[in-house]
């Protein structure tokens, strides 16, 4: 459906994206990449705000950048820093969205606002001013925006960041809601969106697309490969050093170790089920992109 | 911890740039004005020096007042800076004391403000010592009046705003309230100027301002011009209360600020907590698959994308006009509005009824510069409002034709100021019916409200096209800024053609007679173009509007010429064709049919008026004796054409060889009887021509000059005002409903004519011209031969007049004969006796209406709209002529007529038997109030005394004519008026005589001179002429007074050459003076003499058998000024009123009993006087009813203790 090739942009010196090529059918599809990878800009290409300086997009046979109005008609977009008007309703800043939609029959468009903000459990406080939503809520009324018109691209960039748990589920709940036939691409740094909910995934970084496929299968590559080790916090350095450490986190204030290697390290490393945060982290660490964690 | 708050403070300023920025804007002003005319702030005028210690404290306090929006950025930033950088809990949390923090960011940037008065007052330093300036306009240095500034108005009012500001930033941490809060600050200030500005307010005007700024300017209001160049005021009194009161205000506020600093976050708690309540309800959500909408069929074509512009326009208008800022100074325009309308037409503190016309005036002054601050603020606002909200790339990737968002934007900004206009115009109506008027003129309003809008619609686009092409707001901001004060520098530079002044038209005037007239055509030419070229604008910025993310300037601008190549480039080229097409029928008319006389160009020609014929102001020419004219008026085409003979006499003992035939330029004439003289000079610019005789026409000889004139106003000027001369020329003669000229704007002359010279002596000294021409000597006997219409003197007039078939058209004299002629109605005048060589001619649509006194008519021609006084004015001439007759000698007509004509001009005069009115001084005011001036009465009162002081004794052209011809007007309107309202009413009326008389002394640009040598100098002619023949008459007696008048006109009336001075008169005048007063009359006529009395105690205590004893302590001072204000004590020894007066507390003074009022004759500079009273006293007075010229009139009474 959707397809990207060779798309490159830079500003000034810095190259934001580097010869990105991804096929992208329909579905949930996540793309994973560190602050700063270029998922912003690959996604601000994709909803028509910025021209490529080359490649190509298409679109079920639309050429985004030739033909942007056609491709804005069938856009659902997100962004990832979705602001409002503070004093103004969520009923009518959704109105005010549904006629920038094209919806300029009043009767159709009080259906599609009202269709919607039931959906996204936002019927009840549509009255209220937007400026009094909480985080999950602006994100939910985001998503309503971004759906009006039965988008058949839908673009939501890193919507889950700052969320609690229970706000993040729920959101993750709506993007899960969407039709089979819509693509949707989900743009996050954290692994576990892209791990509940997408059926194929990119991962991305410096501009460059590390890896692409489906997250089942890249998981599948790390089978027994990945080990753990609680170490002490003097000898973190030493394990950095001498092994291919994937990750660090703490476990009772002690830092618990992944590591990726054919067969067991050492004595106290114990095996563990791959997940999709390892794949992540190999394939930042293969391209040495990711920072010393 | 204070003073490393202090510390970092002072070094964050010094590095950024903006104090440095305002400091050079503020000290590159302050240069300007010290340096050139151009601009002009301190009142650096005729005697005042450049550098003078009034334009000096002038300068500073208006700075000081300007420095608020300075102050918001030093002062109230800093404690806003925090709170907007987020780090404000990175400093609560540290150690810190809120004092230290909050004083000492705040003291730092009130040392950065202090930092840019400084330079303020270093350039005006450095700026006087220029060595190219004028060094008579340059004083002395003085570091006095900078210190007295900086300690009396700019320091203390820095501790007022920013304590102001303090508080306002530490109680909001907004920055928008900040600025909304100092917008009405400054524009309270502004309305309480304009409500307190009236005469009777001025205690509580100089105490209401915050800045200090009134009370120093009253306190300076009547000094001379040497009294400006070496003096500061003195802090006492109201100033002192003044400052005393306000600097309390600001330790108030700035106490308030400490208490109510708070270094924790207060949030929105109420807000918080709905919020959480919501999330807490619906914890428990399912996952839900989103159905898709019932898929309606969206098209998108070009109906949806204009129900998308018009939702768009909707949706950000009403965003306007729900904001606060937008209510805020819609509610500061209201109260200016209504304040503009019930004051702005005060004379003498008498109202005007509402009509429409004069709301009008309101709405343009008082009300529609707010609009100005409105679209200023919202274009940015509006512009990028998704941007600021952070919603832009929601709605940029919305299928939205990227036309819309930006037309839509404009449309909200014509929408807000539409709804401001028509707001303006439902309180206006509201104000009207809730004072009673009820003509409501609704359509009217609503076409002025439209007209006003498009100047506004042309600056919001502008507004808009520079925020778009910087893409930034606050550049955007500033663009817009700098291109309307480039507009202004310009238009000061004398370049004014609208043609290259963005917006600019002409100024639209509605008279009630005339309606917006012949400039709403010219008006209507230059909005057109200025809206082809916005148009443009609109349609560049359309290119260069940003979609999605910016790009490089490269970029955007190579895209926007992409898109410039289409339709939008066609469309471009299209109004680029229509904008040359109309500026060029524009610059046909306004340069080509017309003269483009800019302000330095008419000077030029005035001085080469000068330059080239002043040679011949002595010269002898022949007098005119008889004046026969056919004058056909045009009102709809706004021509006329006069065809006329004078008869001549040779009265000088030569032959005279050459006729000096001059007319204004504008005029086209032609002089048949002279084709056979030869034409020695032909200068057509300056309307001067020499014919030399044939035949030198003999002394005594005689010969008729024919003459032909003709006047048009074709195609439109860049003012829509016919070109000025440069005299005082009524501006706009010709119209189509109120034609009025008279003979020196549309007739020829005789010789020079030196009311065309330049008087300001600035322009002079670039023109190279010397010295102001002054007045001949009052004892030039050789002078006495004119009375300034140097070319007759007394003539007979005979006129016939046409007009179209639905106007009455008047000139002097009695109508011998009407009738009508196809389109054309004709009246036949003819004065019965030889009359002054000063006559006019009008015409308009009017209403008569008439009454009589003793038989002899009286008649008012005026405008339907009008008939509010017409009444009284006939009441008024009845009573003017019941004393001028029995008192001075018989009126000399058969007739009185007063007509009104348009507002162009705000006069009355008088011609012979004949009176024009103009349409805004008398006809509209409101007299129901008894206990205000009537004005209208006064003022027709003093025209008709014009029938005798001017049409029956003019005076010779020297020093003191104008004291003949208006002092004596003056005198004799007030004993009508006396009559009339009484002795209170007189004392209110001098007072504002008294006030002007004294304020405007300050502003003479060449010297004041004693009243029987007045040259022409309005301030002592009208104003002192009141008080000193008013005082006069309360010294000698009225029946004295008249007396010696009565016999003045006896003798000298009609007379020809030579004619009579203001020493013959003041020969009449003593004559019934007793002896003891002659030196009275000296002091009042001969020399410049001002008093200052005071009563410094008064004191009452009840006697014995039930009446009071009342001791009264005054000072008293008696000055002689000389030309420029410099002052010499006199000895005191006159005779002054003292009086003793009771009344109810709280009640007017008109309610007063006099208990006691004696002249006392005062020779001590301090003393105590005793009196016993029957009843309680109130108040003690000396001079108590101002009838000294006194510098302090309001010291003169004092409540009793």
């Amino acid at each position: 459906m959707l397809s990207i090739r060779n798309l490159s942009k830079s500003y000034g010196d810095v190259q934001a994206l580097r010869d990105v090529s991804l096929e992208v059918p329909p579905g949930m599809f996540g793309l994973l990449g560190p602050n700063g990878a270029g998922k912003s800009s690959l996604m601000r290409t994709i909803a028509t705000l910025q021209d490529p300086d080359g490649g190509s997009i298409t679109f079920d046979g639309i050429d985004v950048a030739a033909d942007k109005d056609r491709i804005r008609r069938t856009l659902g977009y997100l962004p990832q820093d979705f602001g409002v008007y503070p004093k103004v309703s969520a009923q009518d800043m959704l109105d005010h969205f549904a006629v920038l939609k094209g919806y300029v029959r009043r009767k159709e468009r009080a259906e599609a606002v009202e269709s919607l903000l039931q959906q996204v459990n936002l019927w009840d406080v549509r009255k209220r001013k937007l400026g009094t939503f909480s985080g999950g809520m602006r994100q939910r009324f985001g998503i309503a925006q971004a759906l009006l018109g039965n988008p058949r691209l839908v673009i939501v960039d890193e919507p889950t960041a700052g969320l609690d748990p229970e706000e993040r589920n729920r959101f993750l709940n709506l993007l899960a809601g969407i039709g089979e036939q819509v693509v949707v691409i989900l743009s996050t740094h954290i692994v576990e969106d892209v791990a509940d909910l997408c059926s194929r995934m990119a991962i991305i970084s410096r501009g460059q697309v590390l890896m692409s496929g489906q997250p089942r299968e890249a998981i599948g590559t790390l089978r027994d490969r990945v080990w753990s080790k609680l170490v002490s916090k003097t000898s973190l350095a030493e394990y950095q050093q001498r092994f291919n450490v994937l990750s660090t986190r703490l476990v009772g204030s002690q830092p618990l170790i992944h590591v990726y290697s054919e067969a067991r390290p050492e004595q106290g490393f114990e095996p563990v089920v791959a997940g999709l945060e390892d794949v992540y982290f190999r394939q930042l660490r293969v391209h040495g992109a990711a920072a010393h964690a | 911890m204070f003073r490393e708050f202090l510390r970092f403070e002072l070094r964050y300023q010094f590095r950024s740039p903006l104090p440095w920025l305002i400091g050079l804007l503020f000290g590159l002003l302050a240069l300007g004005g010290m340096l050139t005319d151009e601009i002009q702030i301190g009142g650096a005028i005729g005697n005042i020096h450049r550098n003078a210690p009034s334009v000096i404290l002038n300068y500073l306090s208006i700075f000081s007042v300007m420095g608020l929006l300075a102050a918001i950025m030093l002062v109230a930033q800093p404690l806003l800076r925090d709170a907007d950088l987020r780090t404000d809990e990175l400093f609560f949390s540290a150690p810190v004391s809120k004092g230290s923090y909050l004083w000492g960011r705040a003291l730092g940037g009130a040392i950065a403000a202090l930092g840019i008065y400084a330079v303020i007052a270093l350039f005006m330093i450095v700026g006087s010592f220029m060595p190219w300036l004028d060094p008579k306009r340059i004083g002395p240095f003085m570091i006095e009046p900078y210190a007295w500034a900086f300690g009396v108005l700019v320091v203390p009012n820095l501790i007022f705003i920013g304590a102001f500001l303090c508080l306002l930033a530490v109680t909001t941490r907004r920055l928008l309230v900040v600025f909304l809060g100092a917008m009405a600050l400054l524009i309270a200030f502004i309305v309480a100027g304009a409500l307190t500005s009236d005469l009777q307010y001025d205690t509580i005007a100089r105490l209401i301002d915050p800045f200090g700024g009134r009370a120093v300017g009253r306190a300076m209001r009547y000094w001379s011009a040497t009294q400006r160049n070496t003096l500061v005021p003195d802090i006492d009194g109201l100033l002192l209360l003044n400052r005393a009161i306000w600097l309390g205000v600001s330790a108030v506020m700035l106490v308030a600020a400490h208490i109510l600093f708070r270094t924790h976050r207060g949030g929105p708690k109420r807000v918080k907590r709905g919020a959480n309540a919501i999330a807490a309800r619906e914890q428990a959500a399912p996952v839900v698959v989103i159905a898709p909408v019932r898929n309606v069929a969206r098209t998108f074509d070009r109906t949806t994308a204009i129900r998308q512009f018009f939702h768009q326009l909707r949706f950000d208008a009403l965003s306007v006009l729900k904001g606060l800022p937008f209510l805020i100074l819609l509610g500061f325009g209201l109260i200016n509005l209504i304040a503009g309308a019930r004051l702005s037409n005060r004379l003498f503190g008498t109202e005007a009824h509402p009509v429409t016309a004069l709301m009008l005036e309101a709405l343009r002054g008082s009300y529609q510069f707010l609009l100005a601050l409105i679209l200023a603020y919202y274009a940015g606002e509006v512009i990028w409002r998704e941007r600021d909200a952070r919603l832009a790339e929601t709605t940029d990737a919305a299928p939205v034709p990227s036309w819309v968002p930006l037309l839509a934007k404009t449309g909200a900004l014509f929408a807000v100021i539409l709804a401001f206009m028509l707001i303006g115009v439902a309180a206006s109506i509201a104000y009207q019916l809730s004072v009673g008027y009820t003509s409501l003129e609704t359509g009217l309003y609503l076409r002025a409200a439209l007209l006003d809008s498009v100047p506004f619609a042309l600056a919001a686009v502008a507004a808009v096209f520079l925020q778009v092409l910087s893409n930034q707001k606050f550049i955007g901001y500033a663009l817009f800024i700098v291109v309307f004060l480039m507009q202004t520098v310009l238009t000061a530079m004398h370049f004014e053609h609208n043609l290259y002044t963005y917006a600019g038209s002409p100024t639209l005037t509605y008279s009630d007679m005339n309606g917006f007239g012949h400039v709403l055509r010219p008006w209507a030419w230059f909005n057109t173009y200025w809206s082809l070229f916005a148009a443009m604008l609109l349609v560049i910025a359309t290119a260069f509007w940003v979609r999605g993310v910016a790009r490089s300037r490269r970029d955007r601008w190579s895209d926007a010429l992409r898109s410039l190549r289409g339709p939008q480039g066609a469309l471009l080229g299209t109004l680029a064709i229509a904008f040359v097409a109309t500026g060029s029928w524009i610059f046909y008319n306004t340069n080509v049919v017309n003269d483009y006389l800019p302000t330095d160009v008419v000077l030029d020609r005035q001085a080469h008026l000068e330059k080239e014929y002043r040679k011949y102001k002595n010269l002898p020419q022949p007098r005119i004796t008889d004046v026969y004219a056919d004058v056909d008026i045009y009102p709809a085409e706004r021509r006329v054409e006069i065809r006329g003979r004078y008869q001549l006499v040779n009265k000088t003992a030569a032959p005279i060889r050459d006729l000096h035939v001059t007319l204004l330029p504008g005029a086209e004439l032609r002089v048949p009887s002279l084709e056979s003289a030869k034409l020695v000079t032909d200068d057509r610019q300056a309307g001067y021509r020499i014919y030399r005789l044939a035949e030198p026409l003999p002394p005594g000889g005689t010969m008729e000059l024919q003459f032909e004139v003709e006047r048009a106003e074709r195609g439109f000027t860049n003012t829509g005002m016919p070109p000025s001369s440069g005299g005082g020329d009524v501006r706009s003669p010709l119209n189509a409903n109120g034609t009025f000229f008279n003979s020196g704007a549309m007739f020829p002359h005789l010789g020079y004519n030196q009311a065309g010279q330049i008087v300001d002596r600035n322009e002079r000294r670039k023109r190279g011209l010397g010295d102001v021409p002054r007045a001949a000597k009052l004892e030039d006997e050789a002078a006495r031969s004119s009375m300034g219409f140097e070319d007759a003197d007394w003539i007979n007039f005979e006129t016939v007049v046409s007009t179209s078939a639905d106007q009455i058209a008047l000139a002097p004299g009695y109508l011998q004969k009407e009738w009508t002629q196809g389109e054309r109605r004709y009246f036949h005048y003819k004065m019965d006796r030889p009359m002054l060589a000063f006559f006019c001619y009008l015409s308009a649509r009017y209403e008569v209406r008439r009454g009589e006194w003793h038989g002899l008519p009286i008649e008012i021609y005026y405008d339907a709209k009008h008939p509010y006084n017409v009444d009284r004015m006939i009441e008024a001439t009845r009573k003017s002529l019941d004393y001028f007759t029995t008192n001075f000698s018989p009126y000399q007509h058969r007739q009185v007529r007063i007509l009104e004509f348009p507002r162009y001009a705000r006069f009355a005069q008088s011609f012979a038997n004949t009176i024009p009115f103009s349409e805004s001084i008398g006809f509209v005011a409101d007299l129901a109030d008894p206990g205000d001036i009537d004005y209208v009465f006064y003022v027709t009162a003093h025209e008709v005394a014009h029938q005798w002081w001017a049409h029956q004794v003019f005076g010779a052209d020297v020093q003191g004519q104008t004291m003949i011809v208006e002092s004596l007007a003056q005198y004799s309107a007030l004993m009508v008026q006396e009559k009339q309202y009484g002795r209170e009413h007189m004392r209110r009326f001098l007072k504002y005589e008294l006030d002007r008389y004294l304020a405007d002394r300050g502003g003479e640009l060449i010297e004041e001179l004693p009243l029987m040598r007045v040259e022409n100098q309005d301030y002592i002619h009208y104003r002192k002429g009141s008080l000193v023949f008013y005082r006069l008459r309360e010294e000698i007696g009225e029946d004295n007074l008249n007396r010696a008048l009565a016999a003045f006109l006896r003798d000298k009336a009609f007379q020809q050459p030579p004619y009579t001075t203001t020493l013959e008169m003041l020969d009449y005048i003593r004559a019934q003076t007793p002896p003891e007063k002659q030196r009275l009359i000296d002091e009042l006529f001969a020399r410049i003499v001002l008093y200052d009395t005071k009563v410094t105690a008064a004191k009452a205590t009840r006697r014995a058998d039930g009446k009071f004893d009342v001791r009264i302590d005054y000072e008293a001072q008696k000055v002689e000024a000389d030309g420029l204000g410099k002052e010499a004590p006199l000895a005191l020894d006159d005779w002054m009123q003292v009086g003793v007066f009771a009344r109810k507390s709280g009640e007017a003074e008109h309610t007063e009993r006099v208990l006691y009022l004696q002249p006392q004759h005062i020779t001590q500079d301090k003393g105590t006087i005793k009196a016993v009273v029957d009843a309680e006293p109130y108040e003690v007075g000396v001079d108590p009813y101002n009838k000294l010229i006194d510098r302090n009139p309001d010291d003169n009474r004092k409540r009793v203790e």
